[in-house]
């Protein structure tokens, strides 16, 4: 795999941030420990990696992108600065029917996986995790 | 009826008497006979976007302006586009899937309807909620909602006729395609590849909505409509009878049940056999690994009886796909020399990049070549067994789950995807919006259930490699001997239905929202940059002496955005990402009518 620095995607306001071969925490809640481990920015620890399962599984890439930064549906990276995780896991498991955002609760997947899902969404709106295929930390 | 303004028809002129439907045969054949209605989304039973009007030619092309606008008041993907039938434009929109009857005298808006649709529909549409227009005959508009509802209204007053439900949006089939008059019969179809759907195609009685006839893709043959000892295919250089159980004998278990093969494309019929023909979607799901076998009869050419929906002929064009290669394109009937004989052929622009000439009567594969040189998951197509040749590399499903197969040309967008090419009667060529697209596809493991996504598989997408940079071309084909004539490059795919004429203009619209008009030989003699991106059909129309062009502007569906997905690296794949995001300079969302004449001088 090839190191390298942060992607400045679309998203913006993640070029301060650079990965570092370590779990590391998240900057936007300093006082929180960050939901997810990341070493190299695509080592994952298992829960988020069954985060990143969930969002493959569900094709959420066909209206959030593959780099969760929008097309018809909104950008993650950005919403996910905004939304509590209340709110978070409330508009995925209701759906925002009228805006085309189904609600997933009738899917035992994303039910089973709702906190990995934050957990692997969270990491890549700090731009902590990248973008693409991840693997698990020390397999 | 209201035409007020009907004047001579070219051939016989049926007498349009309000309700009258004639046991045999409805009046929107005769309709397409006169080049100043476009009465039907393809403008006749051949799917040949072609017109008889030469008002407009290459000389005067340049003069072009803008005749007048209409706003469709929703945004996203406008596919489609407007029908006229003497005084009367018919219009429709995206879901919510208005429908406008406008007078073409001062654009004013006869009658507007709405259906009421669960806006749960939505979302099982996921990504676009496109609709592929309306269909007319008899003095009724056939609209086929999102919502799976196919309804018949009044053409004078837009009232609700009769309605009836072709499928349900709880286990994630929706419907886009339009619906096709052919005879006294109302043809529609089913999209849902992404959901586990199982595809068929229904026939419904004009008046009542009635259904005469289904057909389904997968499963047992009496559910098929086919004859195992009567329903010939391609077999060994020669046709020869499917047999029993052709279907189930390529699925493992149940897996045909959620086995796509849906039929969401454009339609076509030929009188004088009395056969329609049309093409199936996707096997579900993208993982092959997960459907081992051929997939029948996925990916597939049906030639049906029109009155008893029994497949005279199939052809599978691509066995066990592994790639996304939808099989729905329209297929166009044209009468050409094919390798210097006379045939009546069909010919199809096929999403696995191939384009397929078959003889329509009997249904022999007669030519099969690549569209776009850049086409490399098969080296050909073998013409003795009529199986494209894979290869190793670029197999999905030999490289296996959670493997990411590199460098698949073309995406799964297919060189062509629904966006309807057109036929010149004039030059006896095709005129076909391409796109030029590559991609990565990494399939993987996954669990159905109903009304969610069932795809399994993530993909990146990229304009092809080391050639114009550009994602689309737009060409001209002889189907006859499956040679490119010549080819227009384009900055992205060419997602609008092109348009032909007998003043030997070409038209098209691109993603960035021009609508372009060139001659014969693909070279530029206008454009205009309509409000938004154009992924709708261009058609003509005649109205008080005057030629019209129209076209429907509004980026969205597919197009553009490509169903880029999952990358092996954060610094990869960006293609379709970098293109859509390349395209947000050009263009926004929008959903305008813009119509085209010769300005007075």
């Amino acid at each position: 795999m090839i190191k390298k620095a942060m992607l400045s995607m679309a998203a913006g306001s993640m070029l301060f941030f650079v990965p570092v071969f370590a779990p590391v925490l998240a900057q936007a809640q300093a006082a929180d420990a960050a939901p997810y481990q990341v070493s190299e920015g695509n080592k994952v620890d298992a829960h988020t990696l069954s985060g990143w399962r969930t969002w493959r599984a569900l094709a959420c890439e066909r209206c959030h992108g593959p780099a969760q930064e929008g097309m018809v549906g909104p950008s993650l990276v950005n919403s996910l600065k905004v939304l509590s995780k209340d709110q978070f896991k409330e508009t995925v498991l209701k759906g925002r029917i009228d805006k085309g955002m189904p609600n997933f609760d009738g899917s035992k997947m994303v039910v089973e996986n709702i906190d990995n899902l934050y957990a692997y969404l969270k990491g890549r709106s700090d731009g902590a995790i990248q973008p693409g295929r991840l693997q698990e930390i020390g397999k | 009826m209201s035409f007020q303004s009907r004047t001579t028809c070219w051939g016989t002129c049926l007498a349009l008497l309000a309700g009258t439907a004639f046991a045999a045969d409805s009046d929107v054949a005769q309709l397409t006979k006169d080049p100043k209605n476009w009465a039907m989304q393809a403008g006749d039973l051949n799917n040949h976007r072609y017109s008889e009007l030469k008002q407009i030619t290459t000389k005067n092309a340049k003069n072009l302006s803008v005749a007048w606008t209409f706003s469709t008041g929703v945004l996203r993907g406008h596919e489609g586009g407007p029908l006229v039938i003497g005084d009367t434009m018919y219009l429709h929109s995206p879901f919510p899937n208005k429908v406008f009857a406008i007078a073409l005298e001062d654009q004013s808006i006869r009658w507007k309807y709405e259906p009421k649709q669960d806006a749960t529909v939505i979302p099982v549409m996921c990504c676009d909620t496109v609709n592929r227009g309306l269909a007319y005959a008899n003095g009724k508009i056939f609209l086929q909602q999102a919502d799976t509802t196919l309804v018949a209204l009044d053409a004078k007053t837009g009232n609700e006729l009769w309605k009836v439900k072709v499928g349900d949006p709880k286990i994630g089939e929706t419907t886009t395609n339009t619906p096709h008059i052919f005879k006294d019969k109302v043809l529609t179809g089913i999209s849902g590849g992404e959901f586990g759907v199982r595809g068929r195609i229904t026939a419904h009685d004009i008046n009542t909505g009635k259904v005469l006839w289904k057909a389904y893709s997968t499963g047992p043959d009496n559910e098929l409509l086919v004859d195992p000892a009567k329903t010939m295919t391609w077999t060994d250089g020669k046709m020869a009878p499917i047999g029993p159980d052709s279907s189930l004998k390529t699925w493992q278990g149940d897996q045909w049940k959620l086995g796509g093969g849906t039929t969401w494309g454009w339609y076509s019929y030929d009188p004088a056999l009395n056969v329609v023909y049309y093409g199936t979607g996707n096997p579900s799901t993208w993982n092959p690994r997960q459907r081992p076998g051929d997939n029948k009869w996925s990916m597939t050419i049906f030639a049906r009886d029109l009155d008893t929906g029994m497949a005279k002929w199939v052809y599978q064009m691509t066995p066990h796909d592994e790639w996304d290669y939808d099989g729905v394109n329209e297929m166009i009937l044209a009468d050409i020399k094919v390798k210097g004989k006379p045939h009546k052929a069909l010919v199809h622009f096929d999403r696995n990049g191939f384009a397929y000439t078959m003889d329509r009567v009997s249904g022999e594969l007669l030519v099969a070549e690549k569209y776009d040189p850049v086409v490399n998951w098969a080296t050909h197509v073998d013409m003795k067994s009529g199986r494209p040749q894979v290869v190793a590399k670029y197999s999905t499903d030999k490289n296996g789950p959670d493997v990411n197969t590199k460098g698949v040309c073309p995406s799964a967008l297919g060189t062509k995807d629904q966006q309807p090419a057109s036929y010149s009667p004039r030059t006896g060529l095709f005129y076909v919006p391409t796109n030029h697209v590559c991609m990565d596809y990494e399939p993987f493991q996954i669990e159905y259930t109903a009304g969610q996504p069932y795809v399994g598989s993530t993909l990146s997408m990229y304009a092809a490699p080391n050639s114009h940079g550009g994602m689309g071309n737009f060409i001209a084909w002889d189907a006859g001997t499956g040679k490119m004539v010549w080819s227009k490059p384009e900055r992205f795919s060419v997602w609008s239905g092109a348009l032909t004429t007998a003043g030997d203009v070409v038209f098209y619209g691109t993603l960035e929202g021009y609508l372009k008009a060139v001659d014969l030989n693909g070279k530029e003699l206008w454009k205009f940059k309509t409000p938004s991106g154009i992924i709708g059909n261009v058609t003509t129309w005649e109205y008080k002496g005057k030629q019209y062009v129209g076209v429907l502007s509004g980026i969205g569906g597919w197009a553009g955005i490509g169903l880029a997905a999952g990358l092996t690296k954060g610094t990869e794949g960006l293609g379709a990402v970098g293109g859509y995001k390349d395209l947000a300079k050009y263009t926004e969302l929008g959903g305008v009518l813009t119509v085209f004449a010769l300005s007075d001088r």
